[in-house]
């Protein structure tokens, strides 16, 4: 006989997220045979961003998330900088990578000590940690080890932040970041500040965030098949390398059933599907750059405030993983652990790459370029990778107005509902097949939602871009090259 | 500063009028003090249209005093039953974790502000006896057996970003969305060190001096402009260059109440100014609305 088990809230996620299961017996095994993921927040940002000053949005757009504030705000500037023609020096662009890399590395850390772990160790005995499932938690020295390690993760991911700070002012939410460029140029005193921090975090990941996650993969080695879902990946390509042409530390580009064969981004067949969705269903199947919203609640068979975005009317999984896969870097699976390997070995690479972009800082070089609004209609687009995966922001610019603002976050992919034809999302895919002992205390579902280190509050919608005058029909955009 | 629940209680009981408890909740304070029962203060923590970064900021707290980071406050200090982003317990566990909490003495805290569109399901917080439960619901259900209510971060505040023009989902502060008053530590994000401090105030009993506003006066006292290092220096023309005052650039320093240049951020590595950032006004009622646009600077 079928159970329904709603985990609600599911904890240890930024945000506001839902998980319904159905755990049946099949072929001898106690399964999860069908999985519904809920955001069950609805903001509405970008209809605050409508008919403001583009630079606003530069601030107010890293506001959406403060877990990956700083991607948001890249997106964001690189969109205007797009639309303005502005090209940001590359001392600031060395410094983005570093605040961005600072952000990284406390995400990670972040999310592996303070979200995940407790699904596999038990925590200290007292509230927040306890009470957990009573669960049958393995035991192994190296689990214990781990727990041993939640006071110095603490210390490392607030260092994270303060390493960032020396140049963006404060963290979370710096805004440092800026059209044209970042407002605090390097000084030996600032360089020498943040190498300080960087020696530290490269010595905590390195020596003890790598290896415990390589322990926490080998006690728990059947989650390396366990979780695998729709086995198709997308990355946008991040950490842009200044005076090597357009090298990116990650490169953008697909790949489908987890396969070797990296394809260029089909931008223009990205759609978003809102049949299960709190949303008007005229406002289906649209690109971000002319996509609607419409927000309908209740609706039909509805279950969910994130839209389901969809490649060629597949869903793709995003972050870590999908970025380390596309790069050559990891391709050893996809599964629950295999999430978790890819994300440790991705911060030991962004660690080892920012202490080559702070060499190659330029004290007394321009960080700034000067950024002034497009006097005509003008449109952009703002690619990067947020730590849990691609985010897009679009945005049409009128008469020095923001007229129409479009953003796809990283959890939008991996948690969304069904889409128009049906197809569960990546996490709901990932979800099914799932081993569970007991329906009551489903451990094994939230391992799996873990591994994607949700953020709901990123899940935001996008707003009717205007159709104001001047502004043009939309027109397929060219897909990506590999940078 | 360390308290154990019961000391906690007495505090609330005995300070009751000055917190502006009702009798009905005095009445339960006692109730709860006379059955004795040890333990850490307990804190019931919601997230409304929130986006975690007053959480994440909290993260950041280091400090000589006791709690010194943020283990220690949870370790020592609280007794944090409910945090959606931090707890252990999922799903009925922690809806359990509010009902045991709230049966006794408790501070409510909430970061984001409250959304009353669509029925305020655009908030929903979790699922109980089937259905789904509100932020709205939570906090009229949970504010009136609070012994303080605090609202973390300017949207909990003063509704913040999600409440701006035009205000999509229709959201109000925690303290409208309760009908009772809060006490405010506004901020986007909130310096961890506001939090922790008002929270050990409170604790303590300390009968805290409020601002028109509702914030602590202690903390939001003097506006920025007057304790910068970069007051009546020669203005700044462009972005991207040490030094100057950002005023001309859109720097909303003297219309906003904050120590941030004395306290600076993240373990007093820098603050927005001394990166040549303009303050934006992030602690202020009128944020974002009536700081737009946020540069003035033309290139």
């Amino acid at each position: 006989m079928a159970t329904l088990t709603v985990m609600d809230p599911v904890t240890r996620v930024e945000g506001h997220l839902k998980v319904e299961i159905t755990i049946e017996s099949s072929r001898g095994v106690q399964q999860v045979v069908d999985a519904r993921c809920t955001g069950t927040l609805f903001r509405g940002f970008e209809t605050i961003l409508a008919g403001r000053d583009p630079r606003d949005a530069t601030v107010l757009t890293p506001r959406i998330c403060g877990v990956c504030p700083v991607s948001h705000g890249l997106a964001s500037s690189m969109a205007l900088e797009k639309a303005a023609r502005v090209r940001v020096p590359g001392n600031g662009r060395l410094l983005r990578n570093l605040l961005l890399g600072s952000n990284y590395l406390q995400s990670h850390i972040l999310h592996f000590y303070l979200l995940a772990i407790l699904d596999y160790v038990r925590g200290p005995q007292t509230a927040p940690w306890a009470p957990a499932w009573e669960v049958d938690l393995r035991e192994d020295s190296r689990l214990s080890a781990i727990a041993g390690h939640l006071v110095q993760a603490v210390e490392a991911r607030r260092r994270a932040h303060e390493m960032g700070a020396v140049f963006g002012g404060r963290m979370p939410l710096a805004h440092a970041n800026i059209p044209g460029g970042i407002t605090a140029p390097p000084t030996e005193e600032r360089i020498a500040r943040f190498r300080d921090h960087l020696r530290f975090l490269l010595d905590f990941v390195e020596n003890v965030y790598v290896p415990d996650v390589e322990a926490l993969a080998e006690v728990y080695e059947d989650y390396r098949s366990i979780g695998t879902g729709c086995g198709n990946l997308l990355t946008y390509g991040v950490f842009e390398i200044p005076d090597a042409g357009k090298t990116r530390l990650f490169r953008p580009g697909v790949v489908e059933g987890a396969s070797s064969v990296v394809q260029p981004v089909p931008l223009g067949s990205l759609s978003e599907q809102v049949a299960y969705s709190w949303y008007d269903d005229s406002t289906d199947r649209l690109n971000p750059v002319n996509g609607k919203t419409q927000p309908l609640y209740p609706k039909g068979d509805a279950y969910s405030w994130l839209k389901a975005p969809r490649l060629r009317d597949k869903p793709f999984e995003v972050g870590p993983l999908a970025r380390m896969w596309v790069n050559g870097d990891y391709r050893q699976g996809i599964s629950v652990m295999d999430r978790h390997l890819a994300r440790a070995y991705e911060a030991l690479k962004v660690a080892r790459a920012m202490e080559e972009w702070l060499d190659r800082l330029k004290v007394g070089k321009p960080v700034y370029s000067d950024y002034q609004d497009p006097k005509d209609l003008a449109f952009g687009m703002g690619l990067t990778e947020a730590p849990r995966g691609a985010l897009g922001h679009w945005v049409w610019i009128v008469s020095g107005k923001i007229q129409g603002y479009q953003i796809v976050t990283p959890t939008c992919w991996n948690a969304s509902p069904r889409d128009s034809a049906g197809v569960p999302g990546p996490m709901e895919q990932a979800l099914i097949g799932t081993p569970v002992e007991d329906p009551s205390r489903p451990v094994e579902a939230l391992r799996v939602v873990h591994s994607f280190d949700p953020c709901l509050s990123c899940a935001v919608h996008v707003l009717r871009p205007g159709r104001g005058e001047g502004v043009e029909p939309w027109e397929p955009m060219p897909e990506m090259s590999l940078g | 500063m360390r308290f154990n629940r019961r000391e906690f209680i007495r505090l609330c009981v005995s300070s009751g009028a000055a917190l502006g408890l009702s009798g009905t909740v005095i009445g339960r304070l006692e109730k709860a003090l006379a059955a004795g029962g040890e333990g850490l203060p307990t804190v019931i923590w919601l997230n409304g249209a929130n986006c975690t970064g007053c959480t994440v900021s909290l993260a950041n707290r280091i400090s000589e005093d006791a709690p010194v980071d943020v283990a220690d406050l949870f370790l020592n200090t609280v007794n944090l039953a409910f945090h959606p982003n931090l707890m252990g317990a999922a799903g009925d566990l922690a809806v359990e974790q509010i009902r045991n909490a709230s049966l006794g003495a408790y501070v409510l805290v909430a970061d984001g502000g409250i959304p009353t569109a669509f029925g305020g399901y655009a908030c929903m917080v979790w699922t109980e006896d089937g259905r789904e439960v509100t932020a709205l619901e939570a906090v009229r259900s949970l504010a009136p057996g609070a012994s303080a209510i605090l609202s973390v971060g300017t949207c909990s505040s003063f509704g913040g970003i999600p409440a701006a023009s035009p205000n999509p989902t229709a959201v109000l502060s925690l303290s409208e969305a309760a009908g009772m008053p809060a006490i405010r530590i506004p901020g986007c994000p909130p310096h961890p060190d506001w939090v922790v401090w008002t929270l050990a105030q409170l604790l303590a009993g300390v009968d805290l001096r409020l601002d028109d506003f509702g914030r602590p006066a202690e903390l939001y006292g003097d506006a920025v402009h007057k304790k910068c290092p970069r007051k009546g220096t020669p203005p700044a023309e462009r972005f991207g260059v040490d030094g100057g005052c950002l005023k001309e650039l859109g720097c909303q320093g003297p219309k906003t109440r904050a120590d941030c240049p004395v306290r600076l951020w993240n373990n007093k590595t820098s603050w927005c100014v001394q990166a040549n950032a303009v303050c934006i006004g992030c602690t202020e009622k009128g944020f974002p609305g009536s700081f737009l646009p946020f540069y003035k600077e033309k290139g």
